[in-house]
């Protein structure tokens, strides 16, 4: 692939704003159409990789016609934040997908982001994409497995250095020399794994709370010394695609992008793509008119849970949590944790299962009180403090007007 | 109605009281709907059609009313705190060895219950000066941190006032976030415990006032309403 990806990937990945800019001008999309086209010309040159279908007979499989596609391909270039005119680009990327290896691995996880890609009620088209996306290792999807397993992995790695995308399931064991994972019959720790196959990626995309910020595994008390990816591997383009699972729409996302421009997508200070995760839950929330209005579900099954209200005083954490689950929802926008009728836990941000995942507003979460040690809620060690002041006080005032001397008169 | 051989001092200009006054109802209103916001407290009533009510929207526009109102007096008192033509508090905070004798000078006063007053007691004195100083550094974070979170609101980039202000908001208020902790809920809980901080600095402040007038005798609670207090003149004056 003639297209010097590491320089773009670079200036794109350097690319600093909090700003989510939808609409950068006509000048700007007529080049990056140019650069598509270009792009998407020389892929098509390529042939396909040694991958198991072709989209077109996949589609057609399970019953999908060509305009469901379409309506697809649409939806999928508004939320990468294009033009509608770039609407039969993404469409061909999606045929081309097959064309950019993937290689995906699996340290300190429980598998939930391969289980949320592979299984939803009916499979749609996001979800033919990732069947029919070049994964060339996967070790709970292959065949393979043992020496075999292995051996296929170093051949891809060999066939497609420096062009395949690495995704990483899963954090990253520090504790104890990284021994309390390792992989393979050699017992490589999952940190030298890890490195190991980062040194020849593209790019390498975290997918997953896990590997993006060592999630449930790095949860208090951390046993393990969990770790996400951009703690380890240095010197790479990350792409950091966080939740609990992460959400299939924004793996296709990254990868079509990549496909589309052979470059990442614009990234966030925590290097999250800014089109999945430039917005809050709760700007985008179809409750918040009953959060503006302060009506609440008190109790789990009450009054207010049966009309729809917002889940604010239950814990919904939609208000400090940024990701685009309001807008894209799950399972191809059948529904979202919040539209089923329980709070977002804040799984696409950093520490969330210590910080976030309770179910209590946060005035109320029991959490380390600066004090230390003890699990108070935050108001519980105010009033406390107030209460200790309140006493102080209380035993000056007395002592002043038993033992208090007034000055004196003139 | 002076007091034979006694002096008036003034201790506040009016702006000063203006600005105090003012920051006490911002506080009433700021913890009010700031306890709300945390914690929704009270039920607006099912009954009511959604859009009578508006009861958080409210609260939230009331607490980022005040917020910009102490906000604004903040930033008078900085300026005053340094160029004061009345009186400059930083010179009575700044660690010289007149000022921490004072400190503890005072400090021992309360403790003692008044059996020890080894001080100027007509001017603003350094202990009390820490203390204010203690509650503008509290306000300035509650500023800081609330901005931060307020910001969040702002994902597009774009306010009613220009892409500008989200952008300053950034600039200025980012790095709470990992000073704090590192996530943005660490915002939120620092902003909410500093706010109990606040209440208990109220509380002692009170009732230092209150105490100093009592056992002093010289009309200390005065100063915030009337700007004066009266000390007993020197015998050798
Ligand atoms: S349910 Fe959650 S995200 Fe939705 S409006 Fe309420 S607090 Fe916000
Ligand atoms: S609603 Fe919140 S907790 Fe649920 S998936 Fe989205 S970000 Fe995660």
């Amino acid at each position: 692939m003639g297209i010097d990806k590491h320089d773009s990937v670079k200036s794109l990945f350097t690319a600093q704003s909090a700003k989510v800019n939808t609409n950068r001008g006509d000048a700007y999309y007529e080049k990056l159409y140019a650069q598509c086209r270009a792009r998407l010309d020389e892929l098509k040159a390529l042939a396909p990789l040694n991958n198991r279908m072709d989209f077109k007979e996949s589609i057609e499989e399970e019953g999908l016609d060509r305009r469901d596609f379409m309506k697809w391909a649409s939806a999928t270039t508004a939320m990468l934040m294009l033009p509608a005119s770039f609407t039969p680009l993404v469409a061909e990327a999606a045929v081309l997908m097959n064309r950019v290896p993937v290689i995906w691995i699996e340290l300190q996880d429980c598998a939930g982001n391969t289980e949320a890609l592979i299984r939803s009620d009916g499979p749609k088209i996001d979800e033919i994409i990732l069947d029919i996306i070049s994964l060339e290792f996967n070790e709970t999807l292959m065949a393979a497995a043992g020496h075999q397993a292995e051996k296929q992995l170093e051949d891809a790695v060999e066939h497609f250095k420096g062009k395949y995308l690495l995704f990483v399931e899963g954090s990253v064991p520090m504790g104890m020399d990284g021994y309390y994972g390792t992989i393979g019959a050699n017992g490589e720790t999952f940190i030298d794994h890890l490195t190991r196959l980062a040194k020849d990626a593209a790019a390498v995309v975290a997918v997953g709370s896990c590997a993006t910020f060592g999630g449930i595994p790095a949860a208090a008390p951390n046993p393990t010394d969990a770790k996400g990816v951009m703690d380890v591997v240095k010197g790479k383009p990350i792409i950091n695609i966080p939740a609990c699972p992460a959400n299939p729409s924004n793996m296709v996302g990254v990868i079509l992008h990549y496909v589309l421009t052979g470059g990442i997508p614009e990234l966030d200070s925590l290097l999250r793509p800014k089109f999945a995760f430039g917005y809050r839950i709760h700007d985008n929330c179809e409750r918040r008119a009953h959060f503006d209005a302060g009506e609440f579900v008190e109790e789990w099954g009450d009054e207010g849970a049966k009309n729809n209200f917002c889940l604010y005083k239950v814990g919904c954490k939609g208000p400090m949590t940024f990701n685009n689950c309001s807008i894209v929802r799950y399972n191809e926008g059948v529904n979202w944790p919040v539209g089923v009728g329980r709070g977002c836990i804040g799984c696409s941000e950093p520490d969330f299962w210590d910080k976030y995942a309770y179910e209590r507003p946060m005035a109320n979460a029991n959490i380390k009180a600066p004090t230390g040690g003890v699990e108070k809620s935050v108001d519980e060690f105010g009033l406390g403090l107030l209460t200790a002041a309140g006493v102080g006080i209380a035993i000056h005032a007395a002592a002043s007007a038993v033992a208090g001397k007034k000055s004196e008169e003139n | 109605m002076k007091k034979e051989g006694y002096k008036s001092v003034k201790r506040m200009t009016p702006a000063m009281r203006t600005i105090h006054w003012v920051n006490f109802f911002s506080m009433i209103v700021a913890i009010a709907t700031g306890l709300y916001i945390g914690h929704p407290y009270y039920q607006s009533f099912i009954a009511d059609p959604a859009v009578d009510k508006y009861v958080m929207a409210w609260n939230r526009w009331g607490h980022f009313m005040v917020a910009i109102i102490f906000d604004v007096t903040s930033i008078i008192v900085a300026y005053l705190y340094f160029f004061s033509r009345f009186e400059q508090p930083w010179r009575k905070v700044i660690p010289t060895k007149q000022n921490i004798k004072e400190f503890f000078e005072v400090l021992l006063n309360l403790l003692t219950l008044n059996r020890r007053k080894n001080f100027d007691s007509s001017h603003a004195d350094s202990f009390n000066t820490v203390y204010f100083t203690i509650f503008h550094i509290l306000l300035a974070w509650m500023l800081l941190t609330g901005l931060q979170l307020y910001v969040h609101g702002l994902a597009s980039g774009e306010s009613s006032i220009g892409a500008w202000w989200p952008w300053m908001l950034h600039v200025a208020t980012d790095w709470t976030i990992p000073v704090t902790g590192g996530t943005l809920m660490d915002v939120r809980i620092s902003h909410h415990y500093t706010m109990w901080f606040i209440i208990v600095w109220v509380i002692f402040h009170i009732y230092y006032q209150v105490w100093r007038t009592i056992y002093w005798r010289e009309g200390d609670i005065a100063i915030a309403f009337g700007g004066e207090k009266f000390v007993k003149e020197q015998k050798e004056a």
